[in-house]
């Protein structure tokens, strides 16, 4: 398992698309935090801390797909090329691929996410400096919360693209699946209006929206470390999906 | 030592590899012969627990290739030129394949120099001619300085002294005491490579002999290959006319 972790790392690493992503992500979160911030420098009335904070973290929306990106061409990158063959005829236990790739994939991901998040909210803060917008501190209530969890939510993502990646294999079908996923779900839901919050509570994207990136939740809404749990459970099961499915595929 | 039992395979109603009985020695090159879709592809998956047979199994010194700890050690394959990805240098790729089994990062750069990429090791692998991914594939092939090789069609692509280089090489890995099981279409040039034959029609055993045995009897080792082949050819092509 050790081994082959260093395997999928070396090979992350060694591909230009990851960096792509994953600078994608850190500068989507950055500005749109700083694009918000700087939006309501002159705003009237002047803007709450929270709501700054709030919509400082919106970029989430962008490096979510970035990342889980990131996490499906990790899986369907090696099935388009023929690498896959290369991959299990030096890792047979092909389980034990998957571990791999998800614990390496989940570390990157994690890591790009908090800094993402980290920046998303910073620049957010500094467009608003100078400006009588109160400025919302890493000790103000749920803020240092909210920014963790938005960075753990977008690791989560990555792992169900690895996941959705093993299932499906193909790149375009894949990631075609994915933000089908994240955006068809949340749709429907609108369309029941009040209502929708009961299904919508589950949905990735309206958690990360209105639970996890967020001072406090929306009510009717679960709390930000429930939805992160949820996210988490979702990436499970995907996963375990995409390990069954390796198993029993001719490669 | 490569020891086919039964070995079978279907895809949907066809079978594409049936009940294929072999033992490959070490020592010699054995040349894997046969037409297009008669099944050599899908055999040398099967050796390597990519495709899993629905009858029988493939042993490589006496146990299935999933059971090996370090297969790579063990046997070093080369099945589809090019398969890399097009983004990550040929050095990267091999230093990901060493590190999974445990391989000093140090015989990367030994391999490159052996199938002469040294120059190019640092590019990424897209930018290679059909004969460089070639040779990166052998390069993984020999990584884990195996005792066991499997190579499908290994020339194509190649230059005439690629040709040479190949059967050169192969011939001296065997002469060290390898097994080594190489698939091609060029009869002419397995005849000077191997020394023995498994020749397949339909993914069922035609022949299992050596290249002289084959060729007794006829006026050219190509003769004796249709002769032995003419019933068990699928897709054959005809005159324009
Ligand atoms: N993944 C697959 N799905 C369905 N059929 C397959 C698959 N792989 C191989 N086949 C079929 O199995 C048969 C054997 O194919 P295989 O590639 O093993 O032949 P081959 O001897 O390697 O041919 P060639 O000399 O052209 O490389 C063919 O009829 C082919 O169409
Ligand atoms: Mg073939």
């Amino acid at each position: 398992m050790r081994l082959a972790a260093r395997m999928e790392w070396i090979k992350l690493r060694s591909v230009r698309s990851t960096w792509w992503l994953a600078i994608g992500a850190v500068v989507a979160m950055a500005a749109a935090g700083a694009g918000v911030g700087l939006g309501y420098r002159s705003h009237t009335p002047v803007a709450t801390a929270a709501q700054i904070f709030n919509n400082s973290l919106g970029g989430a929306v962008l490096a979510q797909l970035l990342l889980s990106a990131l996490g499906v061409l990790m899986v369907t990158g090696e099935y388009g090329s023929g690498t896959i063959r290369s991959t299990l005829a030096a890792v047979p236990r092909r389980r034990t691929v998957l571990a791999a790739k998800t614990l390496v994939c989940g570390g990157f991901a994690l890591t790009v996410g908090l800094v993402a998040s980290f920046a998303g909210y910073l620049s957010g803060q500094l467009a608003i400096r100078g400006t009588a917008i109160p400025a919302a501190g890493l000790g103000d209530p749920g803020i240092l919360q909210a920014v963790v969890l938005t960075g753990v939510y977008l690791g989560a993502t990555a792992l169900i693209g690895v996941g959705l990646g093993a299932v499906v294999r193909h790149s375009g079908a894949a990631i075609g699946t994915l933000f089908g996923l994240m955006f068809v779900p949340m749709i429907a839901a609108g369309l029941f209006g009040e209502s929708g919050i009961t299904i919508g509570r589950f949905l990735p994207l309206l958690m990360l929206l209105n639970s996890i990136a967020v001072t406090k939740p929306v009510p009717g809404l679960f709390t930000g470390w429930v939805s992160v749990l949820l996210m988490a459970g979702y990436a499970t099961v995907i996963l375990l999906s995409g390990g069954v499915v390796l198993r029993r595929r001719d490669a | 030592m490569i020891e086919l039992r039964e070995l079978t395979k279907r895809y949907g109603g066809r079978v594409a590899v049936d009940a294929l009985s072999v033992q490959v020695r070490p020592g010699v090159v054995t040349g894997f012969l046969g037409p297009n879709g008669s099944g050599k592809s899908t055999t040398m998956r099967m050796i390597l627990g990519l495709d899993a047979p629905d009858h029988g199994e493939a042993l490589i010194d006496g146990v299935r290739y999933a059971q090996l700890t370090r297969p790579l050690r063990t046997v070093g394959a080369l099945l589809d030129a090019g398969a890399f990805h097009p983004g990550r240098s040929g050095r990267a790729h091999l230093a990901a394949l060493a590190a999974s089994n445990d391989i000093p990062a140090a015989r990367v750069g030994e391999v490159l120099r052996v199938v002469g990429l040294s120059g190019a090791g640092d590019r990424r692998a897209g930018t290679y001619s059909l004969g460089m991914r070639q040779r990166l594939g052998v390069a993984v092939a020999l990584l884990g300085d195996p005792g066991v090789l499997l190579l499908d069609e290994p020339v194509n692509g190649l230059d005439p002294e690629g040709i040479r280089w190949i059967r050169d090489l192969l011939r001296g890995l065997a002469a060290e005491g390898r097994t080594v099981f190489v698939s091609s279409h060029l009869i002419a040039e397995m005849a000077l490579t191997a020394e023995r034959l498994v020749v397949i029609g339909q993914g069922r055993l035609l022949a299992e002999t050596t290249v002289a045995g084959l060729a007794a009897g006829h006026d050219s080792l190509e003769d004796a290959f249709f002769r032995l082949t003419s019933q068990a050819t699928d897709y054959r092509g005809t005159g324009v006319s």
